[in-house]
């Protein structure tokens, strides 16, 4: 029964050993794909059909959600398998790369000292690292514009703060799970904070409102307080 | 053709449709939080189901109106009245030049409804026009209401008929409230006996509840989560648990990934009873399998269309 059943309705042929298919909810099956890149191809040849309510690609996973008013489960599953049938497809690397400005650590980076304790690095050591290369953009989501960077550094993967913060300014710049995220908007958020950003990731009003897309190249670059005009 | 915000309440907004398929993109879905409760106003007073209305939270505001209109209140059980004499909930409502409206605390339920015929004036952004304040979309300004803001409807106010909502449609406001729920992708991290505290417990929404989600207390759940789950998709009705083994429920402005283990999904029938519940309630969740759920859906739909035909683009 509920709850104490729990995982893949079936796997569909194919050689793709991730693809697995389960329920989320009653509208909702999750895709486990290999790898960011994956979610993102998928998530397109999903959407491109125009049968699904969302479309919404993870870090490993892509979920889809079905108007069960007027698609039975059975159709809904079967549209996932034959487009997974199909192969996924991977879309080809951006070319924009964007210079992200950071003032790390103090009241902008409040769990900077913390992070450095987790990892024996010093604030000077984790500032060098994470400048040291490019990233590319994994995923973005949470909220409007929130980006999801891959391609962090072992020694700077750090877990997600055990109870989420209620409030997070926007522009802070978080790292936990091997990635950096970039919240473009206040609101409650969990991961541990080394800096924050004034680079603008969402703005409504402009004609591309979200101009940072998966796939796209990202670095870092440490500023202090007054060049970054905070 | 206007009326004018004289005092704004606690978080006074215009919701109206969610913000669809645009998840991907972080959007969240926004809306009303209880849009059974919208739709039904609307109705009343001849209007698309969902069209824009104001969104009462807890304390209401207090309205004077430049103009006639034809109005309708729903939701939450409060005292409402025009120029100091009560009005009835669930029925159209003639209000005239120089009158004033005034919503009272919510005592049951946590959202009032005020719709009002011709549907208000609106932003639409990004394919809505319901309010996001994190992000300032939509609505009025992007914002919750303030005192002397002055909003007009889309076109004139006039009500065609006198309605009232029937006996049999006027959706019970609790403080003790089940919602069906499935599973979700990380449900298999709770162990069984923690599953079965899960659906046993009589969960208390804790003090932190709002439009993007509720606490839940209760006891600890023990979760094997290191805080590490790659973050994936979650939805308006999704339960998470962190590994301080605190569950929450997440609502319409949710935010569209998270990381913390998806433990549960609210059924698509019961999400819209979420915006309704409020600080000190009591909720169970009542355990189904999607098919289930999904049939349930069906026969609620039913039930609805009889009153609110439509009713499979509101719940």
């Amino acid at each position: 029964m509920f709850l104490r059943t729990a995982g893949s309705i079936f796997v569909p042929s194919g050689d793709n050993a991730a693809g697995t298919l389960e329920f989320c909810g009653d509208d909702l099956l999750s895709i486990h794909v290999a790898s960011p890149a994956d979610a993102q191809a998928l998530a397109e040849q999903l959407r491109a059909s125009g049968a699904w309510r969302e479309v919404v690609p993870g870090i490993d996973s892509v979920v889809v959600q079905f108007d069960a008013a007027a698609v039975t489960i059975n159709i809904a599953s079967q549209r996932v398998a034959d487009e997974l049938a199909q192969g996924i497809v991977a879309t080809k690397r951006s070319d924009v790369l964007f210079e992200i400005p950071v003032v790390y650590g103090g009241d902008f980076g409040p769990d900077l000292e913390e992070v450095c304790e987790q990892t024996g690095l010093t604030a000077k050591e984790l500032i060098a690292l994470h400048t040291a290369h490019e990233y590319s953009v994994d995923l973005v989501g949470f909220t409007p514009g929130f980006v999801y960077v891959g391609g962090l550094e072992d020694v700077l993967h750090v877990p997600r703060r055990k109870q989420p913060r209620q409030h997070v300014e926007a522009g802070s710049v978080g790292i936990a799970d091997g990635r950096t995220g970039l919240y473009a908007l206040p609101g409650p958020g969990g991961w541990p904070l080394i800096g924050r950003t004034t680079f603008k990731l969402f703005d409504p009003h402009a004609e591309e409102p979200f101009p940072v897309r998966a796939g796209m190249r990202i670095r870092f670059v440490s500023v202090s307080a007054a060049e970054a005009g905070l | 053709m206007s009326f004018t915000v004289l005092e704004p309440g606690l978080q006074t907004t215009i919701q109206a449709s969610a913000r669809n398929g645009m998840r991907h993109l972080g959007v969240p879905a926004s809306g009303a939080a209880d849009p059974l409760s919208l739709a039904i106003a609307n109705r009343l007073l001849g209007n698309d189901l969902l069209a824009p209305a104001l969104e009462v939270t807890l304390v209401g505001p207090v309205l004077g109106f430049d103009a006639s209109f034809a109005l309708a209140a729903t939701g939450g059980l409060a005292k409402v009245t025009l120029n100091g004499e009560p009005i009835e909930f669930h029925q159209t409502v003639l209000v005239n030049p120089g009158d004033e409206l005034a919503i009272g605390s919510v005592e049951v339920g946590m959202r009032v409804y005020i719709a009002f015929a011709g549907g208000l004036q609106a932003n639409d952004v990004l394919g809505s026009v319901s309010t996001y304040l994190p992000a300032a979309l939509g609505g009025h300004k992007g914002r919750a209401l303030v005192k002397d803001d002055v909003l007009r409807t889309q076109r004139e106010s006039r009500l065609t008929d006198s309605l009232h909502t029937p006996e049999g449609f006027r959706p019970p406001i609790t403080s003790r409230w089940t919602v069906r729920a499935c599973r979700s992708a990380e449900t298999h991290l709770l162990q069984e006996k923690q599953r079965d505290a899960l659906v046993d417990t009589h969960w208390t929404i804790g003090r932190r509840a709002d439009r993007m989600g509720m606490q839940l207390d209760g006891p600890a759940l023990k979760i094997s989560s290191d805080g590490r789950m790659p973050s994936a998709a979650v939805f308006p009705g999704t339960v998470q648990c962190p590994e301080d083994g605190s569950p929450f429920i997440l609502s319409v402005d949710a935010g569209t990934t998270g990381g913390y283990p998806r433990i549960a999904q609210v059924a698509r029938m019961d999400r819209h009873l979420l915006g309704q519940m409020r600080p000190g309630d009591h909720v169970r969740f009542l355990p189904r399998e999607p098919q289930e759920a999904i049939a349930e859906l069906h026969a609620k739909h039913d039930y609805w269309r009889k009153w609110l035909p439509g009713i499979e683009r509101v719940i």
